[in-house]
This record gives C-alpha cells, structure tokens and sequence, in this order.
C-alpha cells in the first residue's frame, strides 16, 4: 500500500513540470492554433540565462530569477514578431516548421554559447532535500513546483476568463478577422501570449535546473507536456494541468508495476488511445466555425 | 618504328611520373600524416567532445615538436553529435575524399559500431575507440586496436572489491538499456556468479528517461547493499540524489564514464562523495610523471581558455599513445600494413593509462586486440578529490 501511495505521490510530483509545459503550449495554440515546438529551447535558454546571471554576474538568486523571467517574456514577444509574423500566407504547417527552426537555433546556440557539460543551478531548495510522511516522501522541491504549476493555472484560468486581454486572446483565437473588425489588435494579442507562454516555460525550466542543467533539458518535459496538452484537449488550461497530473501517475505505476522499459513510451500510447475515442482531448469543447 | 619508340618512352616516363601515388600509402605524404576522427561537440554526448579535442592538443604537440620521422600529422577532426548517421557519412567522406591512413579513438559504442564494419573492409587502421564495448574485439578485427578496458571487466573489478573487500551480498544493477549498459550488467552477473550470488535487482534506464523515481523505488524495494551504476552521467547523478531524498544508502559503485569526480560531485551538489568507480587512466592531480608532462606541455599550452583538465581531455590522449608509438616504430617507410604490424608488436606499453599488450592477430583471441585488461577504483572524496582504494588489477 505504501507503495502504491508513493508511486502517485511520485507521479503527481513528476506531472508538475508536464502540466507546466503542458500550460506554456496550451496558451499559444489556444490563440494561434500553432503546437509551439520551440517552447522547450525557450524555457532552456531563459535557464541558462539565469544561471549566467547567477554565476558570472553573482547576482542575488531571487533578482537573477526575476531577470530571467523578463528575458524569457522578451524572448517570447521577440519570436512572435520577428520570426513568425514575418512568415509569408503562413498555414499551420509552415508555422510548425517555423517552431522547430527555432527550435534547431536556440538549442544550437545553447550548446555554443555554454558548452554541453551537465551543470546544476544554485538554488535556494537543495533538489534532494526531502519531507517524510510516514513512509512516503516527497521532494521539496516538487512540492515547489506542484505549487507553481497550480497556481500558475489559477492565475491563468482567471484572466482568459475574466481579463480583457485574455478575452481578446480568446476572440483571436476563435475568429481573428472579426476581432480585428471590433478592434483587437490581433498582431499584438498574439505578441503577448508568445511573451505569457514563455514565461510560463521559463517557470519549468527554472523549476527543472537545480537538479541538471544541459543543453537537451527540457527535451522530454516538452514532449510529455505537449502530450499532456493534446490529451487535455490543446485549447484547456485546467484539461492540460489534470491530463499532465494523470500522466505523471500513468508513468509511475506503470513503471512501479507492469515494465519499467516501456515506461516513457506508455504516455504516447495513452494519447493515441485518447485521441481515437475522443479525438478533441479529454477535457476541451472545441469552437466549431460554422459557414 | 622510331615514332613508336619515343610513344613508349613518353608513356613509360608518364607512367613512373605517377609512381611514387600509384604505390603511396593513402593518407602519407612526405609530410603529412593524415589521421581522421569523429567527437560530439553538439548533441547528448558533447561531454565527452573534450576526447577530441585532447586528441588535437597531442597531435599539435607531437607536430610542435618535430613530428613523426619528418612528417606533420594532419588531424581531421568533426563532430557527429553522437549521431551514428553522421558517423558514417564524415567518415566515408573524409576516407574517400581526403583519403584518411589511420583513425583514433571516436567516441561512442553507437557511432563506432557504424563504422566498424566499413574500416575492415577496407582495412584502414583504427586505434582506441572510446568506449570499452566487447564489440570492438568480439569477434576481433585485424585493423582495429582497444585501448579502453572493457566495460564488463570494470563491472567484475567494482563486484569483486564490494564482495570480497566490502561483504556485500545485495548487489543491484541499474543499467543503460543498450549495449554500454548491457556490458556491465553482464559483468556484474558473470561475477557474482563466480561468488555463488546472483543480483538482488536488475533496472534499465532508457537514454530518455527524465523522472527516475520509479526506477530508485525498484532498487529501494530490492534492500540492495550495493548498487551497480552502468548509465549516462546524468542518470547515475539523479539516481544517488533521489536515493538520498528516499533515504536509501547502498554503496553506490559506477563504471568509468562516471569517474570524472569534480564534474560528478559538482552536478549531484556533493551527493557524489563515497561513490566507488573503475578507471582507466591515472588521477587527473596524481604526481604520475606522464600526467604532469601531458598537463604542462599539452593542456597549458594548447588547450582552449574554458576547457578542463579532466579525465575526458586526457583520455584523447591516452587513447591514441599507442598508435603514436607504433608510428614512431614503423619508421619512414610508412605503411598500413608496416603499421598494423608495429601495433601488433607494442608489449607492456605505459602512458597514461593501463599497461597495453597487443600480439599478432589470431581470430580466436580477443586479447590479440584488446590492447588493456587493467582497471583500478578510485573513491570520490569531498571536494571531487579522489581516493585509490586498489592498484591496477588485471580483469579478463
């Protein structure tokens, strides 16, 4: 029993920084319909970044973080603008591409520019620092990250709802000529929630380095993310958080229980299993453009 | 008649006009010695691109210091990212287009093992892979020379000290699940059979694996003494700290890839200290002539301003001292065959690593061309300074 409890508990630790990718990749296709592949590469070098700061700078660890965090939202905005708005009749497909380019680009700059030996990041949490309930343990550091990426959703959940500019993200999202008709400046909207998305990476590639820190980092957080995004239906914030969280649990007993060399493949399976019988995801209604 | 006679002459003086290519070696020049290989200085294992780049050093020393019987060695150097595709492809560029007398060392099991094949057939010397896989001389290949020990003869060393030295009776095995890892898991096994015990746990690690509670519960579960790492670095550092978050406290034992004591203890934030491993070389701050002179001459003077001297660097030197020896050896007359025939008589060779002994080729002998069969373990110490807890001891 004891360890049944420790494999979810486990699993729930590992789903945080899935549901914090997952969250990143939600906001971006919830505007633009486009599966951001570069989200990864851009939470790596807002990490790498921060520990740039930390030790050649020597700056504070909190001030770093909070640079860190504006260069990732800079880094964001600066993708959408100068990169991706510049793409001609862009379709989709040609937008995905374009995110893998940038993909190629930072994760190449990251391996020049800091070199591919592994590194951990100073931080205030030692990343195998532990609490003991009963026999179940638990990271201290994963309780900081569920924390984040349940907060991170609230907040979120909150303003697309509620907020004016997250309205008018929405209304992009749904139908961008008629948002510009009444006046959203759509190009901006769209700069914005690359700059947010960034930023929520950047959150899970912080909360991911104190343990290591390389170049291919963030690699399977942003597969298991963007899985936990199209089980969750690509388009909800809570449905991306929970498919993340079940997914973690998934691995784990998975692991725990039935093979541990097809742990990491059983996450793809379920999502082919999700996407055949419910082909919009678990938890997302999606809009349907009526002629 | 008199016409005929000068076309003879004129295509006979063509002819031996093109002697001296038609019978050269290909890659030897009379200056040049153009030796080729491969190193990741992008992708998963760029880690270990420093082998390369160590290599380089050496060769601009050798060079710096009058070469090898008049000639300069040309080093072609590229990166294949760890990507056995890319392997392939700059290796048959640069045998086929450059034309390439010899190739040193290449890291990784994967990219090595694409080559292999196409060296042999074309029986182009290969020296000191860098990797200890039984591949290289399982069955062995006359062109191709190990220097590195092979992994399974490490995982017996580390087995054998923690049974007979150490009493452990648990012993686990968490491996990489592909031939590097397999190696040491059958080390390990072949071993503890020799001891009348069997292994208490058996986790494979897939490459990708990025959440490994799963896996240190297993081993939890099995109440392990001792636990075998035969993984990537960064697995086998995860691994020691969430089994310090689970309070699980085996012995932790690992292979030499893992051996680089400051880069281990820098990343797992000290969680690394009394961690046992195997090694092939001698210590990076050990007052073995061999390292002070290779640090002196070679790392301060041609290393890049950012670069360590870890084991990794001076492995790329290590790796090909024997076949600079036998270079040296062959002469000026410079040949494949003189060359492979120079190698088969090195015989109790000491450079930075393990005594190197190799004889003529027998098929039915992987020692014929597993160079080193020699391993010592070091244990991590605070501050990523090590402890020689044994001599090199010799494993088959």
């Amino acid at each position: 029993m004891t360890d049944l409890i420790q494999m979810i508990v486990s699993g729930i630790a590992t789903g945080s920084s899935y549901a914090l990718m997952g969250l990143a990749m939600v906001i971006i296709y919830k505007t633009s319909e486009v599966p951001n592949f570069a989200q990864g590469e851009m939470a790596l070098i807002s990490s790498f970044f921060a520990m740039m700061l930390l030790t050649s700078f020597n700056l504070n660890v909190y001030l770093a973080f909070s640079l860190a965090f504006l260069f990732a939202a800079v880094l964001g905005c600066f993708l959408e603008f100068a990169v991706l708005r510049r793409a001609k009749e862009p379709n989709v497909l040609g937008m995905i591409v374009i995110t893998i380019g940038i993909e190629m680009v930072i994760l190449g700059f990251v391996s020049w520019k800091f070199g591919a030996e592994q590194k951990t990041m100073p931080f205030p949490i030692d990343p195998y620092d532990s609490l003991f309930i009963g026999d179940i343990f638990l990271k201290k550091l994963d309780i900081l990250t569920l924390v984040s990426a349940l907060g991170l959703m609230v907040v979120l959940f909150v303003f697309f709802r509620f907020s004016k500019l997250g309205l008018a993200m929405k209304a992009t999202q749904q139908n961008s000529v008629a948002a510009r008709i009444v006046g959203v400046r759509t190009n901006r909207i769209l700069m914005t929630t690359w700059g947010i998305s960034s930023l929520v990476g950047a959150v899970a590639g912080l909360l991911i380095s104190p343990t290591i820190m390389h170049p291919y980092m963030m690699w399977d957080p942003m597969l298991k993310g963007f899985a936990a995004a199209v089980m969750g239906g690509m388009t909800s914030l809570p449905g991306a958080v929970v498919a993340a969280y079940m997914l973690g649990i998934i691995e784990n007993l998975f692991g725990g229980y039935i093979s541990i060399e097809f742990k990491t493949v059983v996450a793809f399976v379920i999502i082919v299993a999700v996407l055949c019988f419910k082909p919009s995801g678990l938890f997302a209604r999606h809009y349907v453009k009526k002629v | 008649m008199k016409k005929s006679f000068m076309l003879l002459v004129v295509s006979l003086a063509f002819v031996l006009s093109l002697a001296p290519n038609l019978f050269a070696e290909v890659g030897v020049t009379d200056t040049e010695i153009h030796i080729g290989q491969w190193g990741p200085q992008t992708g998963p294992a760029a880690a270990w691109g420093s082998v390369a780049r160590g290599t380089g050093a050496y060769f601009q020393w050798i060079n710096d210091n009058g070469g090898i019987h008049g000639r300069k060695i040309v080093y072609h150097m590229f990166d294949d990212g760890y990507n056995p595709a890319k392997t392939v492809a700059g290796v048959k560029e640069l045998q086929e287009g450059t034309g390439i007398f010899a190739w040193a060392s290449g890291v990784g099991t994967s990219p090595g093992m694409a080559v292999k094949d196409y060296l042999a057939q074309n029986n182009v010397p290969w020296v000191g892979p860098a990797a200890g896989s039984l591949n290289w001389v399982n069955p062995p290949q006359r062109n191709l020379f190990a220097v590195y020990p092979l992994y399974d003869g490490e995982a017996k060393a580390l087995v054998r000290y923690a049974v007979e030295k150490m009493g452990k009776k648990k012993v686990a095995v968490a491996y990489l699940n592909d031939e590097y890892g397999k190696n040491g898991l059958r080390g390990a096994q072949e071993e503890l059979k020799a001891h009348g015990l069997k292994t208490v746990a058996e986790v494979s690690f897939e490459a990708a694996d990025s959440d490994l509670n799963p896996h240190v519960m297993k081993l939890k579960q099995s109440e392990a003494d001792m636990v075998l790492l035969w993984t990537t670095v960064t697995h086998a550092a995860k691994v020691v700290g969430i089994s310090k978050a689970m309070k699980f406290e085996p012995q932790f034992m690992s292979t030499s890839t893992c051996s680089d004591f400051p880069l281990m203890m820098s990343i797992t934030k000290g969680t690394w200290e009394g961690v046992i491993c195997a090694t092939f070389g001698e210590l990076p701050d050990s007052d073995y002539p061999a390292i002070i002179k290779y640090k002196k001459e070679v790392f301060d003077k041609y290393a890049a301003k950012e670069e360590r001297w870890g084991i990794f660097y001076y492995a790329g030197i290590l790796f090909v001292e024997p076949m600079i020896e036998a270079l040296k050896n062959v002469g000026p007359d410079l040949t494949r065959e003189k060359f492979i025939t120079e190698m088969e008589k090195i015989k109790g060779f000491k450079g930075l690593g393990a005594e190197v002994n190799f004889k003529p080729f027998d098929k039915n002998d992987m020692y014929s061309r597993q160079g080193a069969s020699q391993t010592f373990l070091i244990q991590c110490l605070a501050e990523g300074k090590a402890k020689k807890l044994t001599e090199w001891m010799d494993i088959k």
